[in-house]
């Protein structure tokens, strides 16, 4: 009777404050998370998710800029295939620039960060100096510094003459003129020395000290300590170098005149996108190199990211 | 003694007075001859601005025959609108995206290393891939977007984005770092009743000074040298940025200021730098409480 | 510490940020306002905005704003623009795109405005049938030039070599080219620089044939004999070294400065005739033009009067009678005129002309000079090129390229070249 009427309305009440909890506990546990995260969900959805959309639609239709997008299907990755040799240079070029300069960057950063690690006098002048070379960044100055150096009758080949070698009109020339856009994106090495700086001065120092005081020679120390303790920020470097390397536009850009030359030798992939959508008037087909690019990106980070287990240390 | 801080500060095992003689000159020799060949080509476009415009290019030497300041005056007030007006321009810019940039991405890199909630992983892939996407191909779309909001031709465009995190390089960058931080921190923090937020703020951050420097840093240099965005979405040219400006000097279809471009391209690299060296010593200065405080 | 600096930057920040976007762009309110964009440096800015100012004198109420740009950086803003619905009023265009703007749509047809509103009545016929696609006017010429080869004079006298004459042939200049090589009097020194890609060189050859690049109806109007035999021609000249070495060509980038001759390794180079002015701007001897050479000495109608450069108006354009008024202005005013001089090219209208032709000085002189001289050297217009002709340009470089470097045969190169263009224009 009231006992049970009692215990019906206590149960319901209960229910009541179960389901109210399990809400609450739901958004205990993942509200603080998307709060923090809504800046990013927001400006992910409103602002990229919808372009990135309407760019993937785009790869599968004929689209001038100016009259409305034609569907047709899979005809351009088709025809990227199969029947374009421009892409296959480009991706050779593209290929060519990521395996060379990402590894002979990333070597000269960290050394480079180490020896100013070691407390160098002078050690905020060299910073910046091997930093400003990074500030220079796009800049149409480039071009004419670049072939002031690589030119036939450039500075190269003058101090190369010094010790007999002539050299050939590197920047001009389709077997050498790549070597020297891997240069200008090695002088470069300004940005991950710094982010290798940040994760160095980031390793607690009494480490160092107790293995020295154990009797650890540097190079154990490093091996054993800064290596393992640096892994991150390494991996870090390694991913968004190469993904910055597959990308990259500026350099060849600017050098090239926009024309990818001589003989298509610095026609990196984007720039054969650029090419394709803003000179040839051939949204569709270049959207479609774009998502391609997206893939094999894609592709190497996922392996990256899965290879990481093996030799990246966290603290938690 | 303060051990801790000044080993910090001047690093791991070998100090330099225990460093003999002649290995420290052979180091600085190499750092000398490095910094040579690295600052070449910018010595080269220094002495290409104040030398005399015809000798720009049919001269190899670096010492200019004379030193005549005229590109500068030239490069400076020769257009429209004086480069103050670029430069100012570029700065707003520049700082408005390193707020953003700073704020936005620590944001949503501290939920990404440190908190859990449903769909993490899947969010946090979503993010890496969005740092795979070329910009010239969501251009177009994007544009669309903006005009249709009435952005173009504001700065609305180039900002807005980065309050909003878009800089998923950032993110990423964010993310390795938090992660080097040890957890004990975040739980003796919880155990003494701290909500998220108060260990975002304050044990997150402060440990974080030289990352977020080098973001900031980062994202000042890269929006000031940014040069596509402002192009497609600035119009009236006394809202360009110096990049834009200093493509003006340069036609290839009638003559071009070179002297102008030099001179003025020295002169852009005096903001950066300053920002650089300002916000370096945070990179120095900041790691000393690392793992000291409990 | 750092934190209170970031929230102080946030909030001031956020406030700039508010205030900034209150300011947008209050001009789109305005009546009777126009957008010009063109493409030039800030010689070419300064006339522009003098002649808008002009109009605006003679105009009260309207507004104009000029934007521009560097030739590379014109094209995609242009494009974006347009794509976006938000394409300015005036537009300058080239030869090379006013097809496939015109074609898509995107440029209003102006011939319903002539004669009233557009007066082009003492242009020269055929320079205004070159701003004609499909039947309608989409661009008023505001220059005419050739094509020309610029000569370095004090070069060749140095190194005791005849000046070419109008008569001179492809096989007399290559003994020229070779005798300055041998000469040696420069460091690294060359005859001419190499024209094999450059189209405009390889249209006066063809044309000079009797052919021409591309038919009325979208076809390609050469042979592979034709293009093997040019290739072939350009590969003894590298051997005979009269011309400049392939390393050397590369680093052209189409651009006056990065031109062989204004690098200091050719005595010769090849341009546009309204480019003269730059050329003779950054290079310190005195330059003259010349037309190009002849296969035989009794060659003619190689030559042809090009709109340099056009205003079109944009089909989406809110103001389309002011727009129209504008170009008609800038095209026919006396005042307008003295400003902009030859700048552009020369003056299509007769009238204009007359009132430039007092006005220049011995440089400006000569491609005036030059253009008007032509006689039966210059032959009728060729039809607008049909889509895909602008990538024929870069097949054509590329080819040459690869024969410099010793990749492809000339013979080889030749067939390439006309089935790569067959292609492109059957893609469309």
């Amino acid at each position: 009777m009231r006992a049970t009427a009692d215990r019906a309305a206590t149960a319901e009440q209960y229910q009541g404050v179960v389901a109210d909890s399990r809400w609450r506990r739901l958004l205990a546990a993942n509200g603080p998370g998307y709060l923090f995260l809504l800046p990013w969900l927001l400006g992910f959805l409103g602002l990229t998710l919808g372009p990135a959309l309407v760019s993937l639609y785009l790869s599968f239709t004929d689209f001038d800029m100016i009259r409305s997008p034609e569907w047709v299907g899979a005809a351009n990755y088709v025809r990227i295939t199969t029947a374009d040799p421009k892409f296959a240079a480009a991706m050779k070029v593209t290929l060519t620039y990521v395996v060379l300069s990402v590894p002979f960057k990333l070597i000269f950063a960290l050394l480079v960060a180490m020896a100013l690690n070691k407390g160098v006098r002078g050690l905020t002048f060299y910073r910046a100096v091997f930093y400003l070379p990074s500030l220079l960044g796009g800049s149409v100055a480039i071009a004419v510094l670049w072939r002031q150096l690589f030119a036939g009758d450039g500075l190269v080949n003058a101090a190369l003459s010094h010790i007999g070698i002539q050299g050939p009109s590197w920047i001009s020339h389709p077997s050498y003129s790549i070597y020297t856009l891997v240069a200008l994106s090695v002088w470069q090495f300004g940005s991950p020395m710094i982010i290798f700086l940040a994760g160095l001065r980031q390793i607690p120092t009494d480490m160092y000290e107790a293995a020295s005081l154990d009797g650890a020679s540097k190079f154990r120390q490093f091996y054993k300590i800064t290596l393992p303790l640096l892994t991150p920020v390494i991996f870090f470097n390694a991913v968004v170098q190469t993904i910055d390397a597959f990308k990259a536009f500026t350099p060849a850009f600017i050098i090239s005149g926009g024309s990818g030359g001589p003989i298509n030798s610095t026609l990196f992939y984007t720039l054969y996108l650029y090419q394709e959508a803003f000179g040839n008037f051939r949204m569709g087909y270049a959207s479609a190199l774009a998502w391609i690019l997206v893939l094999i990106i894609a592709v190497f980070t996922a392996f990256s990211f899965l290879s990481s287990r093996y030799w990246v240390h966290y603290d938690d | 003694m303060t051990n801790g801080i000044t080993s910090a500060v001047a690093a791991p095992p070998s100090d330099i007075t225990k460093r003999s003689l002649p290995a420290s000159i052979v180091v600085h020799t190499l750092l000398i001859m490095a910094s040579l060949l690295m600052l070449y080509p910018l010595l080269w476009m220094v002495s290409a601005s104040v030398r005399p415009e015809n000798e720009i290019f049919s001269s190899t030497s670096l010492i200019p025959s004379s030193i005549d300041f005229t590109s500068y005056v030239r490069g400076w007030s020769g257009l429209d609108i004086t480069f103050g007006r670029f430069f100012w321009n570029s700065l707003v810019i520049s700082l408005l995206t390193v707020t953003g940039n700073v704020v936005a991405c620590s944001l949503a890199a501290y939920a990404f290393a440190r908190l859990r909630f449903a769909g993490r992983n899947f969010w946090f892939a979503i993010m890496l891939g969005t740092l795979m996407i070329p910009y010239h191909v969501t251009l177009i779309p994007q544009y669309v977007l903006f005009l249709n909001l009435g952005w173009v031709n504001t700065i609305l465009p180039l900002v807005v984005p980065k309050f909003l995190a878009s800089d998923a390089f950032f993110i990423f960058l964010m993310v390795q770092f938090f992660r080097g931080i040890p957890r004990e921190l975040d739980e003796a923090a919880m155990m003494d009743g701290c909500s998220a937020w108060r260990i975002y703020w304050k044990i997150m951050l402060p440990l974080s000074l030289p990352v977020l420097a080098t973001a900031a840093i980062f994202s000042f240099i890269w929006t000031w040298d940014d040069f596509f965005g402002p192009l497609i979405y600035l119009n009236d040219m006394d809202t360009y940025t110096i990049q834009l400006g200093l493509r003006t000097f340069v036609d290839s279809s009638s003559t071009s200021d070179w002297g102008g471009l030099f001179a003025m391209s020295t002169l852009t690299l005096v903001p950066v730098f300053f920002f650089f060296l300002f916000f370096q010593r945070l990179l120095i200065d900041g790691i000393a409480t690392t793992g000291m405080k409990r | 510490m750092t934190f209170r600096v970031s929230r102080r930057n946030f909030v001031a920040g956020g406030a700039t940020l508010l205030s900034l976007s209150a300011l947008g762009p209050g001009a789109f309110a305005a009546d009777a306002r126009l957008r010009l964009l063109w493409w030039g440096s800030q010689p070419r800015a300064d006339r522009t905005n003098k002649v808008s100012d002009l109009y605006k004198a003679k105009n009260s109420g309207t507004s104009i704003t000029g934007e521009f740009l560097g030739w590379s950086d014109y094209w995609p803003r242009l494009a974006t623009q347009v794509a976006g619905r938000n394409a300015p009023d005036v537009i300058q265009m080239d030869y090379r795109y006013i097809v496939e703007y015109a074609r898509r749509g995107a440029l209003a047809p102006l011939e319903s405005y002539m004669p009233s509103k557009l007066n082009l009545d003492d242009f020269d016929p055929a320079q205004i049938e070159g701003g004609k696609v499909d039947g309608h006017l989409y661009g008023v010429s505001l220059g005419a030039n050739s094509a020309a080869t610029v000569v370095n004079t004090v070069a060749l006298q140095e190194a005791g070599v005849e000046m070419p004459t109008n008569k001179t042939t492809w096989e007399e200049l290559g003994k020229m080219g070779a005798e300055i090589t041998k000469a040696g009097k420069r460091k690294g020194f060359f005859g001419f620089a190499d024209g094999s890609g450059a189209e405009p060189l390889f249209e006066n050859y063809v044309r000079q044939r009797g052919k021409a690049l591309y038919t009325a109806d979208s076809k390609i109007a050469f042979g592979a004999d034709d293009a093997s035999e040019w290739f072939d021609m350009w590969a003894k000249f590298r051997e005979a070294q009269a011309c400049v070495p392939p390393d050397v060509q590369a680093l052209y980038k189409d651009t006056i400065d990065t031109a062989p001759l204004t690098l200091g390794k050719a005595a010769i180079d090849y341009a546009h005739s309204n480019q003269f002015v730059g050329f003779q701007a950054v290079v310190k001897d005195k330059l003259t033009l010349n037309n190009y050479p002849l296969i035989k000495a009794d060659s003619k109608g190689g030559h042809y009067r090009k709109p340099s450069m056009f205003f079109s108006v944009s089909a989406q354009s809110k103001a389309l009678e002011q727009a129209v008024d504008y170009v008609n202005f800038f095209v026919k005013d006396p005042e307008a005129a003295k400003v902009l001089d030859v700048e552009r090219g020369i003056p299509e209208s007769k009238a204009m002309r007359d009132v430039v032709a007092g006005m220049l000085d011995d440089v400006g002189k000569i491609p005036l000079n030059y253009v008007a001289n032509l006689g039966d050297l210059a032959g009728p217009l060729p039809p607008p090129p049909p889509s895909g002709a602008g990538e024929g340009q870069t097949v054509l470089r590329q080819l040459a390229e690869q024969v410099a470097f010793g990749q492809v045969t000339p013979a080889d190169a030749g067939k390439q070249l006309v089935d790569e263009i067959t292609r492109l224009l059957a893609r469309g």
